[in-house]
């Protein structure tokens, strides 16, 4: 975008703009900083002092913070990792490989597409109570691996790939395995960066399932245990705690956002697949 | 780095591993939060404040006095009541759990939760030590469900500084009506004379306020509100007399509009109306307000249960209660339950400081209940407080039905006739699907 070319008008509208969609997050902030007694029935006291780090020190007050923090990271990271493994393979494999009902196959994980998971959460529950899998790392994890939209997303990416790519390099005597591994995946890096940064997000954040999943307080992620940590009637009564949860358990997806900015709107604009 | 995490997992897992005790484990399960921070390690109830800090340390407390059992406790989020289904789904319930008693049909009727008349007996407990409203609240099917541990339902809390402005004074008490008439006439006059409304109302995503006013006053006209296990009938005579006296006062404005709860509790708090009709569980912050010199409600703060506007004088009540999750336990667990119940009513009066009725009759007629602000006024709840009947399921859900309808009824959204005919239409549909 050419600054010159925005004009007064434009940069006021975007002024506007910025300033509506940072209101939110700033009066967030400034609750969170604010004594819970003081905002009952006056939330505009945390337009000015005194603010306090009270409702933050209670939060990390809790034995069991830091706990959550960690077990989010290892579902996050867990996640994110198995579903760039998974969802490279089977994009390579639907891309690149012919094999019988391939076609019926990728329309299949399609559908998983329009499938909600509450449809199968009944079902999913049952399945991880049977194989012991709740309350542990890998009953975290393992839902989360199966991700239509990843294999969808690798598989169309894959396809914008040349394919006299791998033509000349098993023209150089490599194997599929070799052309995957060393001509393929690093050609793959955008996408493999996007469906990286949606799969940690959409981990980080995920509560519906962890919720019924990790039942014992030491197995729950952030989201669950903020929100069991929350006393009845938190918004009246503990707006200023509930406020520090959420500026709390937003930081780690700022970090990601920083990060990935890049990524991120490029995913968004479209143009991480080709 | 591959090394590393899978070193810290490992550490995690065993670091997990609890050693050896020859305590007797209980897993109780409970929500009203979390508040290790300020109260960790506490064992000084009466120096505690508010559900959590209460609660938190009357465990360690139990904790301390019985050095032979740990009770583990489980903190969810509220209400808790998806991670106990997954839980009993999964088979590993609790021992112990935190429950409102509408919700207990739903879980006694599948034989989820153990009648508890056992542990009573052996914790030395008769029923008839419970209020009425909290008896009625954990009996069904001919068994006691779970220790009652509060009453809470709706109160009418009062600004008595605008209520003095409006003439509504008398001997220092306000002057609370007797009829529906009365109470239009006063919120006529309590308008003309302070420029606010009568009652503070939080009809928007606040089913439960609409739902315990209907309740409450079907209730008082000796509407059978559920004369079946699968059917409401709410399109009646009566429902139409309710219906058509809060939607009036809507269309003369003399309540507030299109208020959610916080929004409700600030009007409150800074004296834009004369009556907040909510919850027992607000008389603390409440309170609170009417001991800080320079707030709008300084001294001028009183709460009652419902008036009586017609028929008898019964109120909409729930409550909280311990029960016993249905599982194999040994003799050792079935005793410490037990010892825990006993425990438990032997500090009624310690839960009740948090605002809630409490569930036992000698705690009511205990002094220091009494002296607690405002008590003596509420106290009349344990005994005119009338839950749904127990045979009747999904209260929770059926809540939100009829609260949601209603409050379109009662603000005009839709007409009040066809508002009592959805709800009852949606809330059979639901009952209808109940095994």
């Amino acid at each position: 975008m050419q600054r010159g070319r925005l004009g007064i008008a434009g940069w006021v509208a975007l002024a506007v703009a910025a300033l509506i969609m940072v209101a939110p997050l700033a009066w967030t902030l400034l609750l969170s900083l604010k004594n819970n007694a003081e905002l009952v029935g006056h939330s505009e006291a945390a337009l000015h002092g005194p603010y306090t780090l009270q409702n933050y020190g209670a939060i990390f007050g809790n034995s069991l913070t830091l706990r959550w923090l960690l077990n989010s990271t290892i579902v996050a990271l867990g996640q994110t990792a198995g579903v760039l493994i998974l969802a490279s393979l089977a994009g390579y494999g639907f891309s690149r490989l012919d094999f019988p009902l391939r076609k019926p196959l990728f329309i299949f994980v399609l559908v998983g597409l329009a499938i909600p998971s509450q449809a199968v959460i009944l079902v999913q529950h049952q399945l991880f109570a049977w194989a012991h899998l709740h309350n542990s790392y890998p009953g975290l994890i393992l839902p989360g691996l199966v991700a239509p939209f990843g294999v969808f997303f690798m598989t169309t990416y894959m396809r914008g790939i040349p394919r006299e790519l791998d033509e000349a390099a098993m023209l150089d005597g490599a194997s599929r395995w070799t052309v995957f591994w060393k001509v393929i995946l690093p050609l793959t890096k955008p996408a493999q960066s996007t469906l990286a940064v949606f799969t940690f997000l959409g981990a980080w954040n995920d509560y519906w399932w962890p919720l019924i999943s990790a039942t014992h307080s030491n197995m729950y992620t952030l989201t669950v245990g903020l929100a069991a940590a929350q006393m009845n009637y938190a918004q009246t009564s503990g707006l200023g705690y509930l406020m520090a949860q959420a500026v709390f358990a937003s930081i780690p997806i700022f970090i990601v956002y920083i990060v990935f900015q890049k990524q991120i709107v490029r995913a968004m604009a479209g143009t991480a697949v080709r | 780095m591959i090394r590393a995490g899978a070193a810290l997992v490992i550490a995690l897992a065993l670091g997990s591993c609890a050693p050896a005790d020859h305590k007797t484990h209980l897993y109780l399960q409970r929500f009203f939060g979390e508040c290790g921070a300020e109260y960790g390690g506490s064992t000084d109830i009466s120096k505690a404040e508010g559900e959590c800090g209460i609660i938190t340390t009357m465990i360690a407390r139990f904790n301390a006095e019985n050095p032979d059992i740990q009770v583990d406790v489980n903190v969810v989020a509220w209400p808790g009541y998806p991670q106990l289904t997954a839980q009993v789904a999964a088979r590993d319930p609790p021992d112990l759990v935190t429950m409102h008693e509408g919700v207990i049909s739903d879980y006694a009727a599948k034989g989820l939760v153990e009648p508890v008349d056992g542990y009573l007996r052996a914790a030395g407990i008769s029923p008839n030590d419970f209020t009425e409203a909290a008896r009625q609240g954990v009996t069904m099917y001919g068994h006691i469900y779970g220790l009652p541990w509060d009453t809470h339902g709706g109160l009418f809390h009062v600004n008595t500084a605008l209520f003095a402005k409006a003439g509504l004074m008398r001997d220092g008490k306000p002057v609370l009506p007797n009829t529906g008439q009365e109470l239009l006439q006063q919120a006529r006059q309590f308008e003309q004379r302070t420029g606010k409304p009568y009652l503070i109302q939080s009809n928007v995503g606040d089913p439960a306020f609409a739902a315990r006013n209907l309740y409450t006053y079907m209730m008082a006209l000796g509407a059978p509100i559920f004369p079946d296990a699968k059917h409401i009938r709410l399109n009646t005579p009566i429902g139409l007399t309710v219906a058509n006296f809060f939607r009036r006062i809507n269309a003369e404005r003399l309540g507030t509009q299109n208020m959610d709860t916080p929004a409700a509790i600030a009007a409150f708090i800074n004296g834009e109306g004369g009556i907040y009709p909510t919850g027992t569980w607000m008389i603390g912050s409440f309170e609170q307000e009417a001991e800080t010199p320079g707030r709008p409600l300084y001294k001028s703060y009183a709460v009652f249960p419902y008036p009586r506007l017609w028929g008898q004088h019964v109120e909409f009540v729930s409550g909280h209660s311990w029960v016993v999750p249905t599982r194999k336990r040994s003799p050792q667990q079935r005793e410490a339950i037990a010892r825990f119940f006993k425990f438990m009513a032997a500090h009624n009066y310690d839960w009740a400081r948090t605002g809630h009725i409490p569930a036992f009759k000698s705690v009511l007629n205990d002094p220091r209940f009494k002296a607690l602000p405002h008590r003596a006024d509420i106290a009349p709840l344990a005994e005119i407080g009338r839950p749904l009947p127990a045979y009747v399921q999904r209260q929770n859900a059926i809540e939100g039905l009829v609260g949601e309808e209603m409050a379109a009824g009662f603000t005009g959204q839709k007409p009040v006739r066809q508002a009592l005919a959805d709800a009852e239409r949606r809330v059979n549909t639901l009952l209808s699907q109940v095994d």
